[in-house]
């Protein structure tokens, strides 16, 4: 369309147009959620059997909304970051390819028959592969690309397969429910969204491909794309198949799993954007934990304490959507102003970019799951699922659950203790390179995008009980209203207290110089000293080397020459899962490659032997 | 009217001296004498037609072996020889993946293995022997052609390989599918033209036309070895 001609103000008022959208959109979407209405439409017949027809109920109005939130946001935002990058051809294809991105993840979750859902699936793989290889010059991208191109292609062949065994089963691509359906199915489907969700051990691609896109597209990917495929899990676990009880442990042990490595690899990250790719991984586990236990609840007729889950579940996925791409968004803002995505290099930036250090202070707070935010409301109410579970019958399954539930505990207070190191290593003390020095704060637009979103998750956690009620379900969550006017009360108290009664005598310091004189930022705790301890404490984890090498001037060693010391991870996923399925993909490959030659006969050769031993099989079968 | 039993009989022998002609051509390494048996292989096959054009009184079988006959045993060894005498290939002794003794045997394994393919397939359909022999050796003859194909190297022996494939195609089609007679006549078309383009192909490389030697691998070798000996006179006056 405009992908080669027009200027600054095309690319404005295309993303102005977007956004107008989003906002119409997210007007509809909350219509049909609070009045718990289906609408379903047929657009255009290819095919007899494959049309692009569209159905909205209340789950799928659910994720527009969150996607319509998000994409809103991301629009505005996007009007002053793409002109960080050059060539008016790159920037243009960015919006369009972006649009296209928005409205195929929208189409996806408003489709009514398979068909249309592989359809619109695959464009937004497309689309978004295209996305992430946008920095295509540099090299890390390019291995991103490949990398996440590989899978997402792998997540759709895992689909198409279930989809042709659900054809299968009922003869039709209505996406409607299968009353028996081989255990398969479901094994391929969870592979195939769990791929696209990030679930360990299929998460790889997202520490890769998060860090390599821009970051306006990391904040759609990580806040909605990723959610587009836990849409697709519960469409098809709930609507289409019959959930059965070792379903629900299989997604609650991924949950389990992803939530507490997700969180681990986080700690040890100082890339922002790969640090926050690999919460995303926490939180698509927290929001699988939930689900999992909806349907452990349901398979023992615990209704309530199902629905307790599965609202937690849904109520994270959007909570999620919310502050990742607000984390991804203000962290897009501090690497465009800073140049680099290490925070070691980071530092002050609270003093130049006051209001991104806000928002991006809001974002952590809520995904530490702080109250009254509304990270805290929904792993609350995940928590209040978990901890009712001794009304279950097995034993077995209530040690599960405990188990279960420690490590929830650990991911939520590791998850904190990630954040505390993000933004304080990130935002606070002193500046630790040059361009931190000179970081200048946004433009307004793209402060305005993150704004949307901070004020909704402070919204949607203090108002959470007020919401629940709204849509019918008003005793799953406290009164956060009532939390936080006592909260601000506590504030107000406190700092009108030390306005009046501390002494005015202001001395001036510098941050965290525990009284040392003309201190420099290489004395300030870096985030690899922050870290380290837990680093250290999860080492079987993270199959940690520690190693030194130490010279010495005489022989009793006690005059020191030189010495090296050097901390090595070992990238266990990457080492015992993809690389042996890359060699031997590899070498499967070379093997057969001997059959391609620069030779006819060869090849009357092979279809000779072929058709020979096709003869003699079907001789020996009829 | 000739006794049906004798009949049967004589088509047994003329399908036996059909595979015969398909062993001549694996093994042969004349290529003269490998465009002459597939002459005398379609005039068999002519021959067969019209003793089953005996038996059954069907005209349909009458016209094929009429257009066989002009076509097979006289157009394209016609053509196909005046492609050797302009190339002036003699012997064809290059051999891939098998030698003719191998393919002999291995044709005499294809057979078997048909042979048992076609009486798992058409055992309960009761044919008569005659028949069942026919389609047998139709398709071991296609397979065959396939053999000659991939195992000789020169291009005129693997023309020779196609024809000989269609020849199956067609003892097939006249003992066990009724090949209708347009189909047959397609094919014939073909095969007229693939000899014709091999013979265009053919002179085109005695013409000037040089970037033809490099596409073309097996005339390239020949091509070569023909403008080295043009060299060696020139250098000799």
């Amino acid at each position: 369309m405009f992908i080669s001609k027009g200027g600054r103000l095309v690319r404005r008022i295309s993303l102005s147009v977007a956004a107008i959208s989003c906002i119409l959109l997210l007007a509809f979407s909350s219509i049909v959620v609070y009045q718990n209405q289906a609408l379903s439409f047929s657009l255009y017949q290819m095919l007899p059997a494959l049309q692009f027809s569209f159905f909205i109920d209340r789950l799928a109005a659910f994720f527009i909304l969150i996607i319509s939130i998000i994409s809103l946001s991301v629009s505005i935002y996007s009007i002053g970051y793409i002109e960080h990058y050059s060539g008016d051809t790159k920037k243009n294809s960015l919006v369009s390819l972006m649009i296209l991105f928005m409205l195929s993840m929208i189409l996806v979750v408003a489709s009514k028959t398979l068909f249309s859902f592989l359809f619109f699936w695959e464009i937004m793989a497309l689309s978004s592969f295209i996305l992430v290889m946008f920095e295509y010059e540099k090299k890390e991208t390019r291995k991103a690309g490949i990398f996440y191109f590989i899978m997402t292609q792998l997540s759709t062949v895992f689909l198409l397969l279930a989809f042709i065994m659900i054809y299968n089963a009922t003869g039709s691509f209505d996406i409607a429910k299968v009353s028996d359906a081989s255990p398969f199915v479901f094994l391929f489907l969870f592979a195939g969204f769990g791929i696209k969700a990030g679930i360990i051990p299929f998460h790889k691609w997202l520490p890769y491909a998060h860090p390599a896109s821009p970051s306006n597209i990391s904040a759609l990917m990580s806040g909605i794309m990723i959610k587009v495929a836990i849409y697709g899990l519960m469409r098809f676990v709930l609507f289409v198949l019959t959930p059965e009880l070792s379903w629900g442990l299989l997604i609650f042990g991924a949950g389990v799993i992803s939530a507490i490595f997700g969180v681990i690899y986080a700690l040890k990250e100082h890339d922002i954007k790969r640090l926050l790719a690999y919460h995303s991984i926490e939180n698509i586990g927290i929001i699988l934990i939930g689900f999992g236990l909806y349907i452990i609840f349901s398979a023992y007729g615990l209704t309530q304490l199902a629905l307790l889950g599965i609202i937690g579940a849904l109520f994270h996925t959007m909570n999620h959507a919310l502050f990742k791409s607000l984390l991804f968004l203000t962290a897009g803002s501090v690497v465009n102003a800073t140049e680099t995505k290490n925070i070691e290099e980071m530092g002050g930036l609270i003093k130049s970019m006051p209001y991104t250090a806000l928002f991006f202070f809001i974002g952590a707070i809520s995904i530490s799951a702080l109250p009254p935010f509304n990270g805290f409301v929904s792993e609350f109410m995940i928590f209040q699922a978990f901890l009712m579970s001794w009304s279950l019958a097995s034993p077995m399954l209530e040690v599960l659950m405990i188990v279960g539930l420690t490590i929830f505990a650990l991911t939520s207070a590791l998850a904190a203790a990630c954040f505390v190191k993000a933004f304080g290593i990130t935002f606070l003390a002193a500046p630790r390179s040059e361009h931190a020095k000179h970081a200048k704060e946004s433009s307004f637009s793209m402060l305005l995008g993150p704004a949307i979103l901070a004020i909704l998750c402070v919204v949607s956690g203090v108002f959470s009980y007020q919401i629940f009620s709204l849509l019918g379900y008003a005793s799953l969550v406290p009164n956060l209203m009532i939390i936080s006017i006592f909260l601000v009360a506590v504030y107000a108290f406190a700092f009108v207290s030390l306005r009046a009664f501390a002494s005015n005598n202001t001395r001036i310091g510098e941050t965290w110089g525990c009284g040392i004189l003309s201190q420099n930022p290489r004395m300030e705790y870096t985030a690899s000293g922050f870290s380290e301890p837990i680093v250290t404490v999860f080492k079987s984890v993270y199959k940690t080397k520690k190693t030194n090498h130490r010279t010495f001037f005489d022989k009793y060693q006690s005059i020191f020459r030189e010495g090296a010391g050097e901390i090595q991870l070992f990238k266990f996923f990457e080492e015992y899962l993809y690389m042996p399925v890359a060699r031997a993909t590899d070498y499967i490959s070379r093997r057969v490659s001997c059959f391609q030659r620069k030779d006819l006969d060869f090849y009357i050769a092979c279809s000779f032997v072929t058709v020979l031993v096709l003869l003699l099989i079907m001789g020996w079968l009829a | 009217m000739i006794a049906p039993a004798l009949l049967d009989n004589l088509i047994k022998v003329l399908i036996n001296l059909i595979l015969a002609t398909a062993a001549i051509i694996i093994v042969k390494r004349d290529v003269l004498s490998l465009v002459s048996t597939y002459s005398i292989q379609s005039l068999l096959l002519v021959f067969v037609a019209s003793v089953l054009y005996m038996e059954n009184a069907n005209v349909m079988l009458l016209y094929l072996a009429l257009l066989t006959l002009v076509s097979k045993a006289m157009i394209i060894p016609h053509f196909m020889e005046r492609i050797q005498k302009k190339l002036n290939i003699k012997r064809d002794v290059e051999f891939h993946y098998l030698s003719p003794t191998s393919a002999l045997f291995a044709s005499v394994f294809i057979i078997l293995v048909v042979y048992f393919f076609l009486f798992r397939i058409l055992g309960e359909l009761s044919l008569s022997n005659v028949f069942f022999l026919g389609a047998t050796v139709g398709v071991s003859l296609t397979f065959m052609g396939m053999l000659i194909i991939f195992s000789r190297k020169q291009t005129i022996t693997n023309i020779v390989g196609y024809l000989t494939m269609e020849n199956g195609v067609l003892l097939f089609g006249l003992f066990l599918t009724e090949l209708p007679l347009i189909i047959e006549a397609l094919i014939v078309i073909d095969l007229i033209m693939l000899t014709l383009l091999a013979t265009i192909l053919a002179f085109g490389i005695n013409s000037s036309i040089e970037e033809f030697h490099a596409r073309l691998n097996p005339f390239k070798r020949f091509a070569a070895f023909k403008s080295r000996l043009l060299n060696n006179e020139g250098e000799d006056e």
